[in-house]
């Protein structure tokens, strides 16, 4: 972090996050002179911004003198109102304390109220608690206190780990410095309860680099604020096991705070150490010494065996200390060695006698052991521990054979019994699928780890020969070809269905056909005829469109879709509906005047055709013939 | 046996012939036609076999359609059924045909793909 913020800055904003990030880290700044130079050059007097940069650079770097005019002081003052952003208010009020000019406490505690109210974002809320901070003492705080906790309500809890806000690290960050710089200065305890200042801690400083400068400046802030208020200081325990094996003794701890400075004052104890396959506790309250700022425990001196153990340390000695139960998993690591390497040709039935061969590691069988169908190859060992005697079962112990001319290997398990003893048979007959059949030199290779040893085996321990019954040509082992393009899927699509030919169809549309003919000759024979069409404008236009609207079926089939269709039919089938109507009303007007007339006389309906006439609602039986009056 | 079944048919014809007025001859000859037609389809699906099914269908049916209509329609213009439909005059009648066959039409030719 001290690279980035030792590095060139062009503008005042980005000396001031340097320069001031560099001295809360503690760190010194480079080049003051050069940097004092350049704020007084890039001072301008009528920005509070640029006071505000320059009067807190002034107040890390000694030596660095801000002229201050009235018109400075009262811009400054004029700032300070409910009109401007929280921003202003917030750099006005700091430049004004360290420029060391007088300002009205009481005054800024209810501008700030005021803008809480209308800027409820954190950002603001935060720069309001860092403006509060640099207040009088006699101001009422109280309210601005209480923002504190509704903020710390307002973070993000993520899987219990971590807690920041959704706004982000600058966020979380800032609102740790201004919450501790505040309740400092009033001297009250943050209501930020323990667990929730371990989380603040593993989100602010998860990130290992930085985006931006400010970014780095307000992980620097909240670093010194943790380390240095009066309330919490968060411990950080690392540890430094650098070789937990049995030659050295000792494991060590760096319990520092959270700038890694290392605290001196506490005492560091193991509350209790157990293994944690078998439970049993190793180490109860043993204190760690302190040696030139590491804290040494020698644990070694008891003798534990190797395997994985959880240490629980406390630290204790100042009251503010936060996290300082600790939870470390500790690796005891040792060497193996194998014991009593024993390998014997045994016969199926038992009938010659074994012929055993002892191995001592790591050198080879001399002679190579031969074995047909009719015999078994057995090997025994045990694995001991090199620093304590006692028997170790770790988890891999392979027995690998290994075929010198077709490359080809197989590994089998060797299982321990009842006492430790690692037993490993071939059974020839019984195997031979796993070796193909392939007859031949196989070395053999014994493979032992774990991961609380220090030194995994691979020992080449003897060559056998097997001799498989059915033996085929050695064929050499071909990779497997996973690999490969496989070859290509050719799509079918879906075959048509079969066709009638052409000319059975043709015979048959003119078949169907045909019955029209036969329409049209028996209404000639009937004698229907069209001798009663009128031409009137209705009529023309009702037959016109009825043509349109079966042309319209026959484009309906060819190019239209239905919503067209519909839009369509239901113009033309509008007006072919009232010409029709009208013509089809004419027609029977028609057919009912022919029937009736009036008496010239007595202009009385007179009706004349006897036959029963059927119109509308006017059909009735006519049944008289002349007018009743007169009879004519 | 066969005999009476010719005298029959030949003396209902006889009457058919006198009776009826030529406006129903008409319509039954489109009747007939109508009949020809959809047994044709038929015996080209039964021949031939179903291949565009929607289009036997459509056809079919349209057959079908056609001419239920047009026996409604002679229902309703005969003169001797005038109790049966005081308020439907052949004219409404023949209104009513064509509206049902262009609903008709509509369909079978959405369904004849």
């Amino acid at each position: 972090m001290q690279n980035l913020l030792s590095q060139q800055f062009t503008d005042l904003e980005s000396a001031y996050y340097s320069v001031v990030g560099l001295t809360k880290l503690g760190a010194t700044v480079p080049d003051h002179e050069v940097r004092k130079t350049f704020v007084k050059s890039q001072l301008d007097s009528t920005s509070v911004d640029s006071l505000f940069f320059a009067a807190e650079i002034s107040r890390a770097i000694s030596g660095c003198e801000i002229p201050v005019s009235n018109e400075t002081r009262d811009l400054l003052l004029a700032a300070v109102s409910e009109d401007s952003t929280m921003t202003q208010i917030h750099r006005a009020v700091s430049a004004l304390s360290s420029l060391g000019l007088p300002l009205a406490s009481q005054e800024v505690v209810g501008s700030l109220t005021a803008r809480i109210n209308k800027e409820d974002n954190v950002m603001a809320i935060t720069m309001a608690l860092q403006t509060a901070s640099q207040l009088s003492q006699q101001a009422e705080l109280g309210g601005i206190l209480e923002e504190i906790e509704d903020l710390t309500a307002r973070l993000d809890d993520l899987g219990g780990l971590y807690l920041q806000f959704e706004e982000g690290l600058e966020a979380t960050a800032m609102f740790v410095t201004a919450a501790y710089s505040l309740s400092d200065h009033v001297d009250m305890e943050p209501p930020i309860k323990e667990d929730q200042v371990i989380q603040l801690v593993n989100s602010i400083f998860s990130k290992k680099s930085w985006d931006s400068l400010s970014e780095a400046f307000s992980v620097a802030s909240a670093a010194a604020a943790l380390s240095g208020n009066r309330f919490h200081v968060p411990v950080v325990v690392t540890a430094q096991v650098t070789s937990p094996s049995l030659s050295l003794s000792d494991s060590q701890l760096l319990v520092t705070d959270v700038i890694s400075q290392p605290l001196d004052s506490a005492n560091v104890v193991v509350e209790s150490a157990y293994a944690v396959a078998s439970k049993t506790a190793i180490l109860n309250q043993a204190p760690f010494t302190i040696n030139d700022g590491i804290f040494e425990l020698n644990f070694m001196s008891s003798q534990p065996a190797s395997g994985y153990y959880q240490f629980t340390i406390a630290v204790t000695g100042d009251s503010r200390l936060v996290a300082n139960h600790v939870e470390l998993k500790v690796k005891v690591s040792t060497e193996v060695a194998v014991t009593n390497m024993d390998l014997s040709v045994v016969d199926k039935d038992q009938s010659i006698g074994t012929k055993t061969t002892r191995v001592d590691y790591p050198s080879k069988a001399k002679s190579s052991f031969t074995a047909d169908s009719h015999q078994n190859f057995a090997m025994s060992f045990q694995l001991v521990d090199v620093n304590t005697g006692v028997e170790l079962t770790p988890h891999q112990t392979f027995v690998r054979l290994h075929n010198q001319k077709t490359g080809q290997e197989v590994v089998f398990v060797a299982e321990p019994d009842s006492k430790n003893l690692y037993k490993f048979e071939l059974d020839t007959a019984e195997r031979k699928s796993e070796f193909d059949s392939i007859s031949g030199t196989y070395s053999l290779y014994l493979i032992v780890g774990d991961a609380t040893l220090e030194n995994p085996i691979l020992w080449n321990v003897a060559d056998v020969i097997l001799k498989f019954v059915d033996e085929e040509a050695p064929a050499t082992v071909q990779p497997k070809t996973l690999y490969v393009p496989k070859p290509e899927i050719q799509h079918l699509f879906r075959e048509p269905e079969k066709k009638p030919p052409t000319v059975v169809s043709n015979t048959f549309t003119a078949l169907i056909l045909s019955p029209f003919l036969l329409l049209l000759i028996l209404w000639f024979k009937l004698g229907a005829n069209i001798s009663s069409f009128s031409f009137s404008p209705s009529t023309i236009l009702f037959h016109l469109g009825h043509a349109a609207m079966l042309g319209l079926m026959y484009v309906y089939w060819t190019h239209l879709n239905m919503f067209q269709t519909l839009k369509y039919l239901a113009i033309i089938g509008g007006v072919t509906f009232l010409a029709g109507n009208r013509m089809l009303a004419q027609k029977a007007v028609k057919r009912y005047a022919w029937c009736t007339s009036e008496c010239m006389i007595h202009d009385l309906l007179v009706i004349r055709c006897s036959v029963r006439a059927q119109r509308g609602s006017h059909s009735f039986f006519h049944s008289f013939i002349h007018c009743h009056v007169c009879n004519n | 046996m066969s005999n009476s079944v010719i005298s029959v048919i030949s003396r209902f014809l006889d009457e058919y012939g006198t009776t009826t007025p030529n406006k129903l001859k008409v319509v039954d000859a489109y009747l007939l036609y109508i009949l020809l037609t959809g047994a044709l389809q038929f015996l080209y699906c039964l021949l031939v076999g179903t291949f565009p099914f929607n289009s036997f269908l459509s056809g079919f049916i349209s057959c079908v359609g056609s001419f239920i209509l047009a026996v409604c329609l002679r229902i309703q213009i005969n003169p001797q059924n005038k109790g049966d439909f005081l308020s439907i005059s052949p004219e409404r009648a023949f209104a009513d045909f064509l509206f049902a066959h262009t609903v008709l039409h509509l369909v079978v030719m959405n369904f004849i793909g």
